[in-house]
């Protein structure tokens, strides 16, 4: 399940992936990340507070998203990532790229 | 304790069965709770790979079903899918991990960075994944 939460101002859009994003979901959270850009939300959080696990599929969702954001002249960052999530990012190298923040806060303030 | 219990499974090659996969897989750790924490999830990184990489090779005009058993050995921990799709071209070797903005591509690198063993073949009628990950020493 996907949450879209547009709470924390005009222009951000905090995403919250509940439980597995893997293959099952990871076609939903690209549409929710572009339903966000579409909709003028270009600063775009992915709370993973409440992903317990994720596939390279929806590492793939990530990196998309990654990218509508930044093509749309905005960002995209990560959040709150939990040991699995943490692990995958770090065996595909990417936590270089997608620079795990603590909180949603913290990557909205660019911390 | 039985060390060498198998847990089996055969479920439609469709994204909705990674669910079940997670769901032996559960059913593993309470059935063997010795198997220590990373083990186990590196293990079902894996295995969820390459359940993910048969459901999305499976596309075809008719249905078809995986099977997926899993063993735990005092010594390692054991996966072996089989499924009657078609042979696929696997090439460990160009398995590396892609472009960091790809968006796609990084399934089989992960597999390999998790496991001790990953073999495939086609026997003329299923194919075969065997995933292996040796346990840590307790």
């Amino acid at each position: 399940m996907i949450e879209l939460d547009t709470e924390h101002g005009p222009d951000v859009a905090v995403v919250r992936p509940r439980g597995r994003l893997t293959m099952v979901h990871a076609a939903d959270l690209r549409a929710v990340v572009a339903e966000a850009l579409a909709d003028g939300r270009t600063r775009v959080v992915i709370d993973l507070a409440h992903c317990e696990f994720m596939d390279s599929s929806g590492l793939g969702a990530i990196i998309g998203g990654l990218k509508a954001a930044r093509q749309a002249g905005g960002d995209l960052r990560i959040a709150a990532l939990q040991p699995q999530v943490m692990t995958v990012l770090q065996l595909t190298n990417l936590d270089r790229v997608l620079r795990p923040h603590g909180s949603v806060a913290e990557a909205l303030r660019g911390d | 304790m039985a060390t060498d219990a198998r847990h089996a499974t055969t479920v439609p090659a469709v994204p909705a069965s990674l669910d079940r996969v997670h769901a032996l897989l559960e059913e593993v750790w309470s059935a063997h709770e010795d198997v220590p924490a990373d083990d186990r999830m590196r293990f079902e990184i894996g295995v969820v790979e390459i359940a993910g990489n048969i459901v999305e090779h499976a596309a075809g005009p008719a249905p078809l079903d995986f099977h997926l058993a899993v063993e735990v050995h005092p010594d390692r921990l054991e996966a072996r899918f089989r499924d009657p799709g078609r042979r696929l071209e696997v090439d460990f070797d160009e398995a590396a991990m892609p472009d960091s903005m790809a968006e796609s591509g990084r399934g089989l690198a992960m597999v390999l960075a998790v496991v001790d063993e990953l073999t495939y073949r086609h026997d003329g009628v299923e194919n075969h994944w065997l995933v292996v990950r040796r346990r840590a020493a307790v």
